[in-house]
């Protein structure tokens, strides 16, 4: 088991991830349970980050998984390269040895994970894209922390259980026994408050007020009906990169309603249209 | 420990499971949580498996460590049945106000704000439940509102229905028996599931056919001859549309939405739009139709080659398909009648259904049915019914 007092063990936020309290002490009960972790949240609330965040906090290697639609969970384990051992096997110029089927099985993600010496991080990343017998042959890899290569048959067995983060858009939940073998947590969209410490992590060195005034700008832009694709913490960060990076613009320009680069903070046209039209709107009172 | 506070969360209708209440014994032993803050975090974390129980886990939370009450979800059913009631007196004001034993021509006056308001009130007043009375809502009196009553021109609040455009049942929605009222049942949900996987694949030949690909080498005598199978991805986009506003629609809207929720990994887009009873200018992309309208017309943007696909039982008063006006909600009123509408979108594509809850048999019964089914092609939400929609969907033009 790990031990929690150990600070080693123990995650408390890395370099440029604001942490709340909560979400600490799930991850932590997680990784003591040996339970993977389920995060929900809408886009841009730092789901993906957190895995980067423990991954550097704990010193740990991170592993990523990035699930496709089309994935089948076998390319998440390993791979047989046939078509490289045929080739090979009709030219013989390789080094390698085409008896030797184990020169051909190439790791997955999750084999890498499972193959490493060093207990690692394992992000499987936005799961719901793939369809749900991805989810539902997890489950047997998850339960006993082992898998079989058909080909070579041998069992590999996670020499440490990875520490896993999986992430997941979906509005549809997750199959009922993949739920079960999981804890979660639903990410809530940071808070005006939340937010000013988010900042104040990515830029030490950025103006009171032109953060203060992003931010306030930001949180009535995205508060605007009808916006179908809301702008996340990521689209914040970099459009006060751009505001920051522009000689012309100063802080109290925000402030009489005047908004410029929209376009880094809404990305579909209808929407940008509308973020425009209420903007300008407001710089009329 | 706490296994009172495992079956209120279960009394409240969160899915639990004895499992994660395990696990959360094994936290507990080890010594993972130290305060009541811990637990709460720790107990929801490893409990609670969607943000959409939060809320009531929150409630019962507070109910369990401070004993603050849990609410009654009062509020919520009253405006439900303030709004079938709207939506009865729309249909039939006369029948509506004689209901109520008050004039017709004086509920005319109100706006449908005033009238909602109206209605609530009227509901507010009835404090408990009213068998046998003369005055309102109840079951077996001979009040023109309630169940198995006598009145004859009666409206239905609760129990069992059978001419859906005239009654509006409003009483405990959750012990509806699902599985015996629909032609398509939860049960045959595999059944149907196989029926849309009929819709076949097309797409790049870019996966590797190793047999035939060794069956060739061999036959060129070892040179290599690569094959390949056209990969099993359905390129089909779908537009489902559903018609979510009436009590009859209700047990079809969530299997409809889970039959294509699962075989959505088939498809290359599932879009999902709600209207009621039938459509005008707008479908919306929110269950509840208010916040994100979808312009009609908008349509014509989308690729033609999609399916569309329509679920609704097509039943209403004839006006609300024929006039020009015929919107029951104002802001959707633009002169064109419903049906150049339902035209409009079945030319714009070819490809196009209507699945109906109605058994086939009655369709000859109802006005709005037969025209409807002048325009789409119609079928019975049942597996026959799904597996001729999905034959016509699949036809070339």
């Amino acid at each position: 088991m790990t031990d929690l007092k150990n600070p080693d063990n123990h995650f408390s936020g890395a370099n440029k991830y604001v942490l709340d309290s909560e979400l600490a002490s799930i991850v932590n009960i997680s990784m003591a349970l040996e339970m993977p972790l389920l995060l929900k949240g809408e886009p841009g609330t730092g789901k993906t980050m957190l895995a980067y965040a423990i991954s550097e906090s704990l010193g740990m290697p991170l592993i990523v998984l990035n699930v496709k639609s089309s994935m089948k969970l076998i390319e998440a384990l390993y791979q047989y390269d046939t078509l490289t051992r045929l080739n090979d096997s009709r030219f013989g110029d390789s080094t390698r040895d085409v008896s030797n089927i184990e020169e051909y099985i190439k790791m997955g993600k999750i084999g890498q994970a499972f193959a490493a010496e060093k207990r690692v991080v394992l992000l499987i990343d936005e799961i719901d894209k793939a369809d749900t017998d991805f989810q539902d042959d997890m489950l047997d890899v998850l339960d006993q922390m082992q898998f079989d290569i058909i080909e070579t048959d041998k069992v590999v067995t996670a020499k440490q259980r990875p520490v896993m983060i999986i992430t997941s858009n979906a509005k549809k939940d997750l199959s009922d026994p993949f739920l079960g073998r999981c804890n979660f947590h639903h990410i809530a969209f940071p808070d005006p408050k939340m937010m000013r410490k988010i900042i104040s992590v990515h830029f030490p060195e950025i103006d009171k007020k032109l953060a203060e005034g992003a931010i306030d700008a930001f949180f009535t832009l995205r508060n605007i009906e009808g916006i179908e694709k809301k702008p996340a913490t990521r689209e914040l960060i970099n459009w006060i990169r751009a505001l920051d990076a522009d000689p012309d613009f100063h802080a109290k320009d925000i402030i009489k309603g005047k908004i410029p680069y929209l376009g880094v903070l809404f990305k579909k046209s209808p929407d940008y249209q509308r973020a425009k039209d209420t903007a300008s709107r407001r710089s009329i009172f | 420990m706490f296994i009172r506070f495992f079956y209120t969360l279960k009394e409240v209708g969160i899915p639990v499971t004895p499992t994660s209440f395990l696990t959360l014994q094994k936290a507990l032993q080890k010594d993972l949580i130290l305060s009541i803050d811990d637990f709460y975090t720790c107990a929801r974390s490893i409990l609670i498996k969607s943000e959409r129980y939060f809320d009531l886990y929150d409630q019962v939370f507070a109910f369990y460590f401070e004993g603050i009450p849990l609410p009654e979800n009062d509020g919520f059913e009253v405006d439900e049945i303030a709004q079938a009631m709207l939506d009865e007196w729309l249909k039939n004001p006369k029948q509506l106000a004689d209901a109520l034993g008050v004039n017709e021509s004086e509920l005319k006056k109100l706006t449908p704000e005033e009238l909602i308001e109206y209605f609530k009130e009227r509901l507010k007043d009835q404090k408990g439940q009213h068998h046998g009375g003369k005055k309102w809502i109840g079951t077996g009196g001979t009040s023109p509102v309630g169940h198995s009553g006598h009145h004859p021109g009666g409206m239905r609040v609760g129990g069992e229905s059978r001419n859906k455009s005239a009654v509006k049942v409003a009483n405990e929605r959750r012990y509806k028996d699902y599985s015996t009222t629909g032609p398509l049942t939860e049960a045959n949900m595999g059944e149907a599931l196989k029926r849309l996987r009929n819709m076949v694949p097309v797409g790049p030949k870019d996966k590797i056919n190793i047999d035939e690909t060794i069956k060739e080498t061999m036959r060129n005598g070892g040179e290599i001859e690569l094959l390949f199978d056209r990969s099993l991805k359905d390129r089909l986009k779908i537009v489902l549309v559903i018609d979510n506003g009436g009590w009859s629609m209700d047990p079809y809207i969530s299997m409809v939405q889970t039959l294509f929720d699962y075989s959505k990994s088939q498809f290359k887009e599932i879009k999902t739009y709600f209207f009621h009873n039938t459509i005008y200018d707008y479908v919306w992309e929110d269950p509840a139709r208010h916040r994100k309208p979808y312009k009609v017309d908008d349509f014509l943007k989308v690729d033609p080659d999609t399916r569309f696909i329509v679920v609704g039982d097509a039943s209403m008063a004839p006006y609300e398909l024929m006039a020009q006006d015929g919107s029951i909600h104002m802001s959707e009123r633009s002169g064109k009648p419903s049906l150049e509408r339902l035209k409009f979108i079945n030319e714009t594509f070819p490809n196009s259904v209507w699945l109906n809850p109605v058994s086939e048999r009655m369709w000859g019964y109802t006005h709005s049915i037969m025209a409807i089914s002048q325009i789409f092609s119609m079928y019975e939400l049942s597996l026959d019914g799904l597996e001729k929609a999905v034959e016509t969907l699949m036809k070339k033009n």
